[in-house]
C-alpha cells in the first residue's frame, strides 16, 4: 500500500506539484477542552434560544431553564413518591446484579472454553448463538417465567452480558500463544500454574474488553426493561413523565442517564489500566 | 476420551443432549408448555406462522418492515457517523467540538430518547428511524476517527515528503489504512441498531417481528413467541455475515 501510494505521489509530482502548504492540522493552540466546552455552551444557547422564540411550544421542548427547575423540584420534593437518586440506585442495582452474575458465571465458563477444545465444541455454538440475539426479545419469556419483579429484570441482564462476557473470555484463552504455554510446561511447570501465570496475563486485556461492551449493553438493555415493566429506575421515570407529558422531567432523565453512562465507561476504563496494565505490550 | 472425538461430534453431542433434554421436559408434563412449548407445538407455531401471518400480516412483512427500519436507520447513521469521524479524525478542533456529544451519546440507553422522540415525531416510522439513526452514528464516528489516527505516522510523512497534497493523502493513505476500522464501526452499529429497534417495536411498536413477539406474549402464545425470537436470532445472524462478507470483499488487504 505504501508502495503503491508513494508511486502516485511520484507522478504526481512529475505533472503539476505545488509544494503543498505547510500542515497545520497537528497544530492547535486552543487546547481542545476550550473547543468542547464552548460546543456544549453553544449547544446549550441554541436550545434556550429555540425554546425562547416560542418556536416550539413549549410543553413540546422544555427550556434549560424547565429542565433546571424539574432538578431542583424533584430534588427537594421528589418524583411521585420516589427520589431522582432513589431511582438510579435501583437501576444500577438491577444493573450491578444482572452484570455481577454474568461477570462470576461468564468468565471461568469462558476461560474454560479458551483452554479445554471439548467445553469449547460442546457450548460454543450456544453462545454463538445467543450473542446476537436482542437481549429485549426473551424479557417477554423471562416475564412469563419470572413474573415482573427483579427477578426478571436480574435474569434478562445477566442472559444479556454472558454471551459477551463468555464469548471474549474464550477468545482471550485460546488466543494465548502455545509457545508460551509449552515453554511453561517445558520449565516444569503444572497445569494451574501454567493456568495462573500464562493464560490468565495473556486473556485478561481481552476478557477486561469484553466487560466492557457487557456492561455497556447491560446498561442500555436496564432501561429498556424498566421502560417496558418497573415501578421505579431511571427508565420507569422516563415512561412515567411522558404519561404525565412531563417532557422537561424526561430531559432530566436523559441528562442523568448520559451521565450515568459516561461515568460507567469511564469507570470500566480505569479498571481496565490498573488491573491489565500490560496491555499492549505483548 | 471426548478428546478422540471431533469437535463438530462434541458439538452435535451436545446439541442432541439439549433436544433430549427439552422433550423430556416438556413431554413429561414437567413444564406446562405455555412455559416452553415443546419442539412439535413449537414447529407447529412455526408452520402455522410462516402460512397465515400473524394478525393480517405474513411473516415476511413482519420481518421485511424491522428490516427495512434497521436499513434506512443504520445506513443514514452510520454514513453521517463516518463521515463525521472522518472528519473528527483529520481535524483536531472538529474532534474536540463533537466528542462530548458522541461520548455522551455512546453509552446513552437508546430507548430513553425514544420517548422524547416519540412526543416529537409522532409514534410512527420516524421516530424509529431518528432514534436508529443516533444510535449508529456515534459508534460509526468514533470508528472512523480512531481508524484515522492509528494510520501510521509514517505513511503520512512518506507521502508528504513525496509530495502529496492534502486531498492525495486522504485518498490513498488515510482511507484504505482506515477502511478496515470503518467497517468494524459499521459492523458494530449495526448490531447496536438491530437490537435496539427490536426493543422498540416491542416497547412501542404496531407491527414488525419485535412487535408480533410482545403481541403474541399478551396472548400467552409462547409458541409464537419462541418461534419469534428464532426468526429474529437467525435474521441477526444474517446480518452479521453479511457485513463480513462485505468488510472480506471491500478490506481484502485488512491486517497486511
Amino acid at each position: 500500500m505504501v508502495m503503491s501510494a508513494a508511486s502516485r505521489q511520484t507522478d504526481g509530482i512529475a505533472v503539476a506539484a505545488p509544494p503543498g502548504p505547510v500542515p497545520t492540522r497537528r497544530q492547535v493552540r486552543v487546547p481542545a477542552a476550550a473547543f468542547g466546552a464552548a460546543s456544549v455552551a453553544g449547544m446549550v444557547l441554541v436550545w434556550w434560544a429555540i425554546s425562547a422564540s416560542g418556536a416550539v411550544p413549549r410543553d413540546l421542548l422544555p427550556s434549560p431553564a424547565d429542565v433546571w427547575a424539574a432538578a431542583t423540584e424533584i430534588l427537594r420534593d421528589g418524583y411521585r413518591g420516589t427520589t431522582l437518586w432513589g431511582n438510579a440506585l435501583s437501576t444500577l442495582g438491577r444493573l450491578g446484579a444482572g452484570f455481577g452474575l454474568a461477570v462470576l458465571a461468564g468468565v471461568p465458563l469462558g476461560l474454560w472454553m479458551g483452554v479445554n477444545r471439548a467445553a469449547s465444541a460442546a457450548l460454543d455454538w450456544i453462545v454463538q448463538f445467543m450473542r446476537p440475539l436482542p437481549p429485549l426479545s426473551y424479557m417477554i419469556l423471562l416475564i412469563l417465567w419470572l413474573g415482573t419483579g427483579n427477578g426478571s429484570k436480574a435474569a434478562l441482564l445477566f442472559l444479556t452480558a454472558f454471551p459477551i462476557i463468555v464469548a471474549a473470555s474464550a477468545a482471550g484463552a485460546r488466543g494465548v500463544k502455545q509457545q508460551r504455554i509449552q515453554v511453561a510446561h517445558a520449565m516444569g511447570a503444572r497445569p494451574a500454574q501454567v493456568f495462573r501465570h500464562v493464560v490468565l496475563p495473556s486473556a485478561a486485556p481481552m476478557v477486561l474488553t469484553g466487560l466492557q461492551v457487557a456492561l455497556a449493553a447491560a446498561f442500555s438493555t436496564v432501561v429498556s426493561a424498566e421502560l417496558l415493566a418497573a415501578t421505579d429506575g431511571l427508565g420507569w421515570m422516563v415512561i412515567s413523565a411522558s404519561q404525565f407529558l412531563r417532557n422537561d422531567v424526561i430531559v432530566l432523565c436523559i441528562l442523568v442517564l448520559g451521565g450515568l453512562g459516561v461515568t460507567l465507561a469511564w469507570l470500566m476504563r480505569v479498571l481496565d489500566r490498573r488491573l491489565v496494565h500490560w496491555r499492549g505490550r505483548d | 476420551m471426548p478428546r478422540a472425538l471431533p469437535s463438530w461430534a462434541i458439538a452435535g453431542l451436545s446439541a442432541a443432549l439439549l433436544l433430549a433434554l427439552w422433550i423430556g421436559v416438556t413431554s413429561g408434563g414437567l413444564v406446562r408448555d405455555l412455559f416452553l412449548p415443546g419442539p412439535r407445538d413449537l414447529w407447529d407455531g412455526l408452520t402455522e406462522l410462516v402460512q397465515e401471518g400473524y394478525k393480517g400480516r405474513s411473516i415476511l412483512e413482519h420481518m421485511g418492515m424491522s428490516l427495512l427500519r434497521v436499513g434506512a436507520g443504520f445506513l443514514t447513521g452510520a454514513a453521517v457517523g463516518t463521515l463525521l469521524g472522518l472528519g473528527m479524525g483529520f481535524a483536531p478542533r472538529l474532534d474536540a467540538a463533537a466528542s462530548p456529544f458522541i461520548e455522551f451519546l455512546r453509552p446513552l440507553p437508546q430507548l430513553a430518547y425514544l420517548v422524547l422522540l416519540i412526543v416529537w415525531l409522532g409514534i410512527g416510522e420516524s421516530s424509529k428511524i431518528t432514534m436508529l439513526f443516533l444510535a449508529a452514528l456515534p459508534v460509526a464516528a468514533v470508528a472512523a476517527r480512531d481508524g484515522v489516527r492509528n494510520v501510521p505516522s509514517a505513511r503520512l510523512q512518506t507521502a508528504r515528503a513525496l509530495g502529496a497534497s492534502d486531498w492525495q493523502v486522504l485518498r490513498h493513505v488515510v482511507l484504505p489504512s482506515a477502511l478496515p476500522e470503518v467497517l468494524i464501526g459499521a459492523r458494530l452499529a449495526a448490531g447496536i441498531v438491530y437490537g435496539t429497534l427490536i426493543a422498540a417495536e416491542i416497547i412501542a411498536g404496531s407491527n414488525g417481528i419485535g412487535w408480533m413477539i410482545m403481541d403474541a406474549g399478551r396472548f400467552l402464545r409462547s409458541d409464537y413467541v419462541f418461534a419469534g425470537i428464532a426468526m429474529i436470532g437467525l435474521a441477526g445472524i444474517a446480518i452479521d455475515r453479511i457485513l463480513v462478507w462485505v468488510e472480506r470483499r471491500v478490506v481484502h488487504w485488512a491486517g497486511r
